[in-house]
């Protein structure tokens, strides 16, 4: 999978989960303030990434310093390529 | 809040049965909530001795006896209206979810044919003064302090005990009366334990008391009871969440046209 198809993935499962609108989700949108998530949104985001991608990141401390839309872009793209290379 | 500001709810001014309604009630709950807390440990007592439950379940027949007493504080003021509320439709253990209008919300709950319900609520409610206590001997779930593995687990042990949990999906109360998005963790949790989805409606608590007013207006609550949801059908919690907020949506539409907003 590229990077690309990673990231329309991620785009896609968070828009449905969320309610959000497409033209909102730009790398640098924060998750709070510009997305309207909250606190009880982080665990339900979990739950959709990990189903997405078919890997576990619940008990990641990185999960913690996500911000933006961009992050998650870059902390799964890292995750599949650290797995890749286990695999 | 900015939004309350543009609420017409928030700006009607009390009229007099509402003046009356708010003098009258709000001493009397807090009257009745010091009894009820007087009162507990005589009646954990009894309850353990009596009929051998465990703490968690006394404490949550104690909270629905405690909204009973509440509504009948206001029934003078409030006419509540059960509908497709029986006992036998909740037999099996599941999730009840219902959209959210008040902070008397929850003592609605009492409306209920079963009692042996925990609630799924934020962090918040757990900081208010003498219900704290009662909420955590009851062992609600803090679900804003909860990893999932954590509330999976207390899910399963009280669906396999045969209670029932209770979520508010839309997180917080409606400031316009309107349903709001959707949380998903009731939906994961169904499909998780294979447990049925209760979605339940209520109108009228948003005329009661809405966020942001202190005082209280007479009116009409209505409990409705929409069919079980069966959470093993659906592919992904997504599908189940958007047929169960379809179905309630649609239903609150209805309501409301029955009281003519």
């Amino acid at each position: 999978m590229t990077e690309q198809q990673i990231i329309e993935r991620i785009n896609t499962a968070l828009a449905e989960e969320f309610e959000l609108q497409p033209l909102a989700m730009t790398a640098d949108a924060t998750l709070f303030d510009d997305l309207g998530l909250d606190s009880l949104d982080i665990v339900d985001l979990v739950i959709v990434l990990e189903g997405a991608f078919g890997f576990k990141i619940r008990e990641e401390e990185a999960i913690r310093q996500i911000r933006t839309l961009g992050d998650i872009h870059r902390f799964v793209i890292g995750k599949q390529s650290t797995l890749a290379k286990t695999a | 809040m900015a939004v309350n500001e543009t609420n017409p709810v928030i700006l009607e001014r009390p009229g007099p049965a509402a003046l009356l309604m708010t003098l009258a009630v709000y001493p009397l709950l807090v009257l009745w909530t010091v009894v009820g807390i007087a009162l507990s440990p005589l009646y954990l007592l009894l309850a353990k001795v009596g009929a051998g439950w465990p703490a968690g379940r006394i404490v949550r027949s104690l909270i629905w006896i405690y909204g009973r007493g509440w509504m009948l504080i206001v029934s003078p003021f409030v006419r509540f209206r059960r509908e497709n509320l029986s006992a036998e439709q909740f037999h099996t253990p599941g999730i009840f979810v219902i959209n959210h209008l008040s902070f008397f919300d929850t003592y609605c709950m009492a409306l209920l044919p079963v009692f042996d319900i925990t609630f799924a609520v934020r962090s918040w409610p757990f900081r208010i003064p003498g219900y704290a206590a009662f909420m955590r001997m009851a062992e609600y779930l803090d679900v804003e302090r909860m990893n999932v593995d954590e509330t999976l687990a207390a899910g399963r042990r009280i669906i396999t005990q045969g209670g029932h949990l209770l979520f508010f999906p839309e997180g917080h109360r409606s400031r316009d009366g309107q349903m709001q998005r959707f949380y998903s963790g009731a939906f994961c949790l169904a499909r998780q334990l294979g447990c049925p989805v209760y979605p339940l409606c209520i109108t009228g608590t948003d005329r009661l008391l809405p966020p942001g007013r202190r005082w209280l207006r007479p009116t009409q609550v209505r409990l409705r009871a929409l069919p079980p949801v069966d959470s093993t059908s659906f592919e992904s919690h997504g599908d189940l969440r958007r047929k169960v907020k379809a179905d309630m949506m649609e239903n609150l539409q209805k309501m409301r046209a029955d009281r003519g907003e």
